[in-house]
């Protein structure tokens, strides 16, 4: 909790909320972060569960480059957007929510792609897939909804 | 401004009713939209991603199939956009953010239909590896920067001006 003061009250914290532009350029980095992330986890996970199957998964693998690079965006600037009232933000369910269903979201698609490689049968791979699929979409909708959950 | 009857008659639906009377209509709607917005997004990430030769192993004929995935998923950004018009017409008509957007979703449009017509048919027969014409890589290339703009001015259009 010390730490979370710590953070809220130094400069990135005094940037986020008194800087003019500060607050709708990180938020809009957030936004484009979001999209390529997640727009990437859609395309992959649509394949796992039957979609174009014409399309080789290892053939994917440069996207997740650019998914990587989305999700650096967003760890930044989220790390960015937190410390403009971070204290708060750890106790608000939607952002603990939120959270969450990243981490989950992001190991399960690690085992999506585990289960793809290891050729493992279709019912565990498509699973995995929409669980992870949710996880993402929870997050998302999630981090839309901490604006009014507040 | 020109389009002041269509803000007044868009006030006068039962629809604005709606938006405005209930309220987890406009936090829904802006779920939807978000949710729209990824999977738009995505299919342009594999369509534009192979055309550009990011992704060139990837089957140029089967990227094609995101093609509709995309239109869905605009028609769905589309209508829960027509969503937050409803709810408050003159802020967003008058927003200069929301006037940006609309010009860039108008020239994004024009840019799909020139891909559409003027290169899809040749794209087609790509082997997969194969890099696409120069030509087809700028389409693709405007494609998503005009996308990632898009997205920006709507991200800030509560900054640019008095709609919510």
């Amino acid at each position: 909790m010390d730490f979370l003061l710590w953070y809220e009250e130094g400069p990135v914290g005094l940037f986020i909320r008194e800087s003019l532009w500060g607050y709708p350029i990180v938020l809009f980095s957030h936004a484009v972060g979001m999209a390529t992330v997640m727009g990437v986890v859609v395309a992959l996970n649509m394949r796992v569960l039957g979609f174009a199957k014409e399309l080789s998964i290892p053939a994917f693998d440069n996207l997740f480059i650019v998914a990587w690079l989305g999700f650096f965006i967003n760890l930044i600037s989220g790390l960015i957007l937190f410390a403009g009232s971070s204290s708060t933000y750890v106790f608000q369910g939607s952002f603990q929510l939120k959270i969450g269903a990243i981490l989950l979201g992001g190991t399960l698609m690690k085992f999506v792609l585990g289960a793809v490689r290891a050729n493992k049968p279709a019912y565990i791979q498509k699973l995995l897939s929409i669980v992870c699929l949710l996880c993402w979409i929870v997050g998302v909708v999630t981090g839309r909804l901490m604006a009014y959950l507040a | 401004m020109f389009w002041e009857p269509f803000a007044t008659w868009l006030e006068s639906t039962w629809f604005h009713g709606v938006m405005i009377d209930i309220y987890w209509m406009f936090p829904l709607m802006e779920t939807l939209h978000f949710l729209a917005l990824i999977w738009l997004f995505g299919a342009l990430l594999v369509v534009d991603g192979r055309v550009l030769g990011i992704v060139r192993f990837l089957n140029m004929k089967a990227c094609m199939k995101f093609i509709p995935v995309a239109m869905i998923a605009f028609s769905f950004s589309f209508l829960t956009g027509l969503a937050f018009l409803h709810a408050d017409p003159f802020n967003y008509l008058a927003n200069p953010g929301f006037q940006w957007k609309m010009a860039l979703i108008a020239i994004a449009g024009i840019n799909a239909l020139w891909f559409w017509l003027g290169e899809h048919k040749e794209l087609l027969s790509l082997a997969d590896g194969q890099q696409a014409p120069f030509r087809a890589k700028v389409i693709a290339l405007i494609s998503i920067v005009l996308w990632v703009f898009i997205i920006i001015m709507g991200r800030i259009l509560p900054y640019t001006g008095g709609a919510g």
